[in-house]
């Protein structure tokens, strides 16, 4: 194959056979035709932040009715400067991916699937059995008769996903539910 | 980090360690790649050969868990060779500080070790006492239990041979690395060190990070521009959620969560306030009862008075030493005392050690709430491969949550910027953010006891709380407010107005803050700081790459931290051409100082630089941390060594581990396990991958697990490049394809052939046909501070495959 | 004004940065892909891949570990050899637009024949061409071609973060190309600039194309 390639470019480069029309740019209507599609035009711009690594670069979100349209680094971000690596770079395809969870689902005991339920439903369910929970094993005083105030047959795991106003709820809710058992990626 | 992203472009040296910076942070290498434009030297150590190492001026290959020892023989090569920043360390760190006659290290054990409890008794190893109770301290170092000494005679040990012999680093390439970083022990010199996972993930995880404190402090790298200790931060916002205390023993801003022996907040505040008699030290802590006091306010509004110690009698309260960490969380559900809990955004059943384990945990638990972009490991754990779904008893509740660009708030990067990011979008169908779920949530819980009554109802009705989520007010109350109408200086603040800054939050009850390192973030003069892009500089900052009008950054807009030890006595730069800070006879300039008070010089209010420390000193010596005074070397929990030289204690003395049938260890050189596998992520996926596995187009560039090892061992074992492999430990059984190749290579630890093998965690069983997860191999064993797993070092078998089940 | 690129290895790590940005723009589809014992994935340039990089590892004889990478794309060269093939068969099946200096493959290379394209893709001395066997057409990278006309930098080179990927006019390209390469010189004696004068995307590599990719370099 490479020889073919040097001969070609011997035959049909420069010296040999000097510029062809292709080489003038004569076809400009395509060339226009290809300019004409920017996809980003129009959109709104909104701020964010990519959801990976703490280096925290910040994106731009063009957005069009309502819809991602394509999302691209922050060129005026001191720390990224416009860069992405391979997962920021992928963050549109990311939000658009097939695979989402879009609706709370309920997996009963021993079953072997997933139903569809709505949020009213998840939550009383999930709220019934936190309650229970607690009322039924809350420590209120150690073998000592000191007060400790604390359930020991619950937990909490997560998130570094979330927002620092997220933790703020998520640590205050845990806390005044007497939970302990609270744990995160900080030590993975 | 205590320096910042950007800062790194302002080194002379960059000594990447236990990190894989360019893979895992790779646009921060950026900044890495602007230091080497600026003509500083980038070293690599790493065990794999990496795309950090392609573009370091040189790699060093190092055998998994010997951190220690390669540092330890830098900080003895310092020594020997009097290549410390004299002045630096004689000002600013406890060099001098007399050690109490109890301290000793014998054969690797200190003092006070209790081996029936594998615990040491700590106060064996506290500093003597002067006639008030502070420290005695000889700066003519003629005592020979200065710190400096006992340093220098616990690191006399490690001579270029020893560490040679156990690391597997040849000693030209200990010296090496060891001249290059030495270097910058000059005034107008500055290395940083880049470390991760690396590092934190052994059973001595904080005791490497230890020792890198101890050559920084020596080379007077801590608080200059390009210098520091610089955690490159993982997850997308875990400064952030580590600051906000998601951590079982934590409260927001890095307070412990209250024990039982504190009943009241006396107790609290007594046990938790440092108290000084060094007169210039700041001794920041002595603060802390203020900052509980509005933490407290923050959560119980106006039900929290002084008269009822401000609700700290709600606080959930723990047995001294219980450890919750998630690892003693999964092994009491293994135990099946766990009934129901929240996984939220995070995947143990894929990326926590000994997975094997954790599978069969999680099938305990009666109950199990789940909030995820997507089907995992842990969502989906009931149908997992070769169980039946009919004989699992776990009830799931498994709910949509949102990505980063459908919600609003605040992210805090590695750097310590608070950074505002808007909604772009609704969530994808019916998918919540997570405070959307927890405050309804919540707010049902409370409805029940409202209705029901039930036990403790207080902590959850008398809580100052929401009725909806707006997380903008969240970010004020995580500033804080006034309370009562106050006065600062001769401006007037009403109730309900923000907090201007921590040093105006108080212990009456008249200001509160959801977390003091934030207040000054959101106020009433500047507004929302997390929104600020505003490039401006001086040219002072601009030199060093400060942007201290982009953002905000805890604490109080300082950059860098302990910035206060980059200038001399009179409060001159070490280095002028790289000033981060200066004073100019009546202020600082530059960036925010540690403190406004004035350079040491004044003997009267001038204050030692190293502010968190109760005496102002940075610490060779440190009495905290529950495996020694001084970071030494112990193998890893499961080691293909049967001894070491530096003592007899094989593997750490202290670190934690389970000991259920489910928790089996490889012996010491194990004939049955005789690699070491070292695991870790890759660039095109994001740890456990159950958010890049989705994406086909990432998972199109790393589609499948692998397994690299050098052409020797894969000669050895009859294995070819992209053979299927089957991957044994004491614990697990993992399929991976091989990936032969140069970048790792045998190592020669003391005179025998020791091969190490890599593989990355990001697969799991709900991609099909990409493998599964890697973590069932590696070891239930922690760092006894942390309780992170040694996830970095374990021992493993190998063969080439005859059929694979797992990927296709 | 003619554009170019620079593309310094000697400063890249391999993010994939590009290769993901190139894709996302561009809408393409993911492969199906398997593991084969590299990190090289999808293992070639083909109709969903505009661009890849190329992994490339070696010990050397004193046992030093060398992993050289090589962003792989069109080189938009100066007198495009594969406009000259396509114009024999179908006129403005590849054109090369004068202003930009961008080599496009129109819809009209739909129409070649099987032949033709292939005698196109074949003629391209740095192995870029390649035909999608669903539409017919010739794929290749497009200099972004709807930014750069919109004033906006080609999305590798925005994404690229350790300034590996550099856009602009020619001869601000050139004259950061020789400051790069006196700069790398100094720690790669054999470093170069392949085929400078005949190409718009100038590769600055440390060593021998033969120790990154077959095709990296013609002359």
């Amino acid at each position: 194959m490479n020889t073919t390639r040097r001969s070609f470019l011997k035959l049909m480069g420069v010296s040999a056979v000097g510029l062809s029309l292709g080489q003038l740019g004569f076809d400009l209507a395509e060339a226009q035709a290809y300019a004409s599609k920017l996809k980003i035009e129009g959109a709104k711009e909104v701020g964010s932040v990519c959801p990976f690594c703490s280096v925290c670069c910040q994106i731009i979100a063009y957005v069009r009715n309502g819809k991602l349209v394509s999302t691209e680094g922050d060129p005026d971000f001191p720390v990224n400067e416009g860069a992405l690596c391979a997962k920021g770079a992928a963050l549109f395809s990311m939000y658009t991916n097939p695979h989402r969870l879009t609706k709370p689902l309920y997996r009963a005991p021993f079953s072997d699937k997933w139903v569809e339920k709505d949020w009213d439903w998840t939550l009383n369910q999930i709220a019934r059995r936190v309650k229970d929970t607690r009322d039924k094993d809350m420590v209120l005083k150690n073998e000592k008769g000191q007060t400790v105030n604390r359930v020991d047959t619950l937990f909490m795991m997560g998130t570094s996903h979330a927002s620092n106003e997220e933790c703020a709820v998520i640590h205050q809710a845990i806390r005044s539910l007497g939970m302990v058992q609270m744990d995160h990626q900080a030590r993975v | 980090m205590t320096n910042h992203w950007i800062d790194i472009k302002n080194s002379d040296a960059v000594l990447i360690i236990g990190s894989n910076a360019a893979e895992h942070h790779p646009v921060a290498f950026k900044w890495v790649m602007r230091a080497k434009e600026n003509g500083a030297v980038l070293m690599h150590v790493d065990p794999k050969f990496s795309r950090t190492s392609a573009r370091c001026d040189f790699h060093v290959p190092l055998r998994s868990g010997t951190d220690i020892p390669f540092l330890g023989g830098m900080i003895n090569y310092i020594l020997e060779k009097e290549l410390f920043f004299k002045e630096y360390v004689f000002n600013y760190t406890n060099f001098a500080f007399v050690v109490g006659k109890d301290y000793e290290f014998n054969d690797g054990l200190f003092s006070g070790y209790d081996p029936k409890t594998r615990k040491y008794d700590q106060s064996k190893w506290a500093f003597e006492k002067g006639p008030d109770g502070g420290p005695v301290i000889d700066e003519t170092l003629k005592n020979e239990r200065c710190v400096f000494n006992l340093m220098k005679k616990h690191y006399s040990r490690y001579t270029l041979k020893t560490v040679s012999d156990v690391t597997g680093v040849s000693e030209e390439n200990l010296l090496r690395v060891y001249d290059a970083f030495c270097a910058t022990g000059k005034p107008d010199k500055a290395g940083t060190i880049l470390y991760a996972l690396g590092w934190t993930q052994h059973t001595v995880g904080v005791q490497n990070i230890r020792a890198s404190s101890l050559i920084q402090l020596l080379l007077g790298n801590i608080g200059i521009a390009g210098g520091g200790i610089n955690a490159l931060r993982g997850e997308p916002n875990v400064q952030g959620s580590t600051d906000h205390g998601l951590l079982y023993s934590s409260l927001p801003g890095y307070h412990n969560l209250p024990v039982s022996t504190w009943q009241t907040l006396a107790d609290y505040n007594k046990a938790n306030t440092p108290v000084t008699t060094v007169k210039n030290s700041a001794n920041w802590w002595s603060n802390r009862p203020k900052y509980v006091a509005s933490l407290l306010k923050g959560w119980y509004g106006d039900a929290a008075t002084p008269e009822n110690d401000f609700c700290y009698e709600y606080l959930p309260k723990l047995e001294p030493g219980e450890d919750c960490s998630y690892m003693y969380v999964m092994d009491k559900m293994y135990h099946g005392k766990i009934k129901g809990g929240f996984i939220f955004g995070v995947n143990p059943m894929n990326s926590f050690s000994n997975t094997n384990k954790m599978r069969a945990a999680l099938d305990k638990l009666d109950w199990l709430v789940c909030s995820e972009l997507h089907n995992s490991e842990t969502t989906d754990n009931w149908k997992r491969p070769g169980v039946d779904p009919k004989t699992k008893k776990t009830e799931v509740f498994l709910l949509p949550s949102a990505h980063r660009i459908e919600k609003a708030g605040t992210i805090s990067n590695s750097g310590r910027w608070l950074q505002w990011f808007d909604k772009a979008v609704e969530p994808g169908g019916q998918a919540r953010n997570f405070a959307d779920i927890f405050v309804p949530l919540v707010n049902k819980i409370r409805d029940l006891y409202r209705k029901e009554g039930g036990i403790l109802p207080d902590p959850l009705l008398k809580m100052h709380w929401t009725e909806k989520f707006d997380p903008e007010e969240w970010t004020r109350r995580i500033n804080g407010f006034f309370w009562a109408d106050t006065k600062v200086g001769d401006k007037e603040y009403k109730r309900g107005q923000l907090v201007p800054a921590f040093a105006q939050l108080k212990d009456d009850g008249s200001t509160s803050s959801l977390n003091w390192i934030y207040a000054g973030s959101f106020t009433e003069e500047a507004g929302n700081k997390s929104k600020k892009r505003d490039a401006s500089q001086t040219p002072m900052q601009a030199n060093i790459g400060l942007f201290p009008n982009w953002s905000w950054c805890w604490p109080v807009n300082r950059r860098i931290l302990y910035n206060r030890a980059s200038v001399d006595l009179n409060g001159k730069p070490f280095n002028p051409k790289r000033a981060v800070i200066e004073w100019d006879g009546s202020k600082w300039i530059g960036d925010v100082p540690d403190g406004p008070w004035p350079p040491m010089a004044d003997k009267e209010k001038g204050k030692l630089p190293f502010i968190m420390t109760k005496d102002g000193q940075a610490q060779f010596y440190g009495t905290g941390r529950v495996d020694g005074p001084f970071p030494e070397h112990y193998e890893p929990a499961e080691t293909p060594l049967d001894s070491h030289p530096f003592s007899k204690q094989l593997s750490s003395p202290v670190y934690k581990f389970h000991t259920s049938d489910m928790d089996q260890m490889a012996k010491a050189a194990d004939p049955n396990y005789p690699y070491v596998l070292t695991t870790y992520s890759l660039t095109e996926h994001w740890c456990g991958g159950g958010e890049t596995r989705n994406v086909p187009n990432l998972l199109e560039t790393e589609p499948q697990l692998y397994i690299e090892m050098s052409h020797e061992l894969a000669k050895e074992k009859g294995i070819n490049n992209g053979d299927g492999v089957i991957v044994e430990s004491a614990r697990g059984r993992v399929e991976a394809i091989a990936m032969v190749t140069v970048r790792i290579r045998p190592f020669t630890i003391l005179g025998k052939t020791v091969h190490l093998v890599g593989m990355p965690f990001a697969y799991g069983w709900t991609t099909p046909k990409c493998g599964d997860s890697t973590n069932r191999l590696t070891v239930g064993a922690y760092d006894p501070n942390t309780t992170i797993p040694e996830s970095k070092a374990c021992l493993v078998n190998l063969r080439k495959a005859d059929k694979l089940t797992e990927i296709a | 004004m003619p554009k170019a690129f620079l593309v310094d290895t000697t400063r890249c790590t391999a993010c994939r940065g590009c290769q993901l940005a190139c894709k996302e723009w561009h809408d393409l589809p993911a492969n199906a892909t398997k593991q084969r014992g590299s990190h090289q994935n999808p293992p070639d340039l083909n109709p969903n891949n505009l661009k890849i990089v190329r992994f490339n590892e070696r010990m050397t004889k004193e046992g030093v570990v060398v992993w050289n990478f090589f962003p792989d794309q069109c080189r938009h060269c100066i007198t495009p050899v594969c406009v000259d093939v396509a114009d024999m068969a179908v006129p403005g099946a590849m054109i090369k637009d004068k202003k930009t200096g961008a080599v496009l493959a129109t819809e009209k290379s739909a129409k070649l024949s099987p032949a033709d394209a292939k005698a196109v893709a074949e003629a391209c001395p740095y192995n870029i061409p390649r035909i999608d066997p669903k539409t017919k057409r010739i794929t290749k990278c497009d200099m972004c071609f709807d930014r750069v006309s919109a004033g906006m930098q080609p999305i590798c080179v925005k994404t690229c973060p350790t300034g590996t990927m550099v856009f602009g006019e020619r001869e601000e390209v050139l004259a950061v190309a020789q400051k790069r390469l006196a700069f790398a010189k100094e720690r790669f004696p054999k470093a170069h600039l392949v085929d400078m004068e005949d190409v718009s995307v100038i590769y600055l590599l440390a060593e021998e194309k033969e120790h990154y990719y077959e095709y990296a370099g013609f002359m």
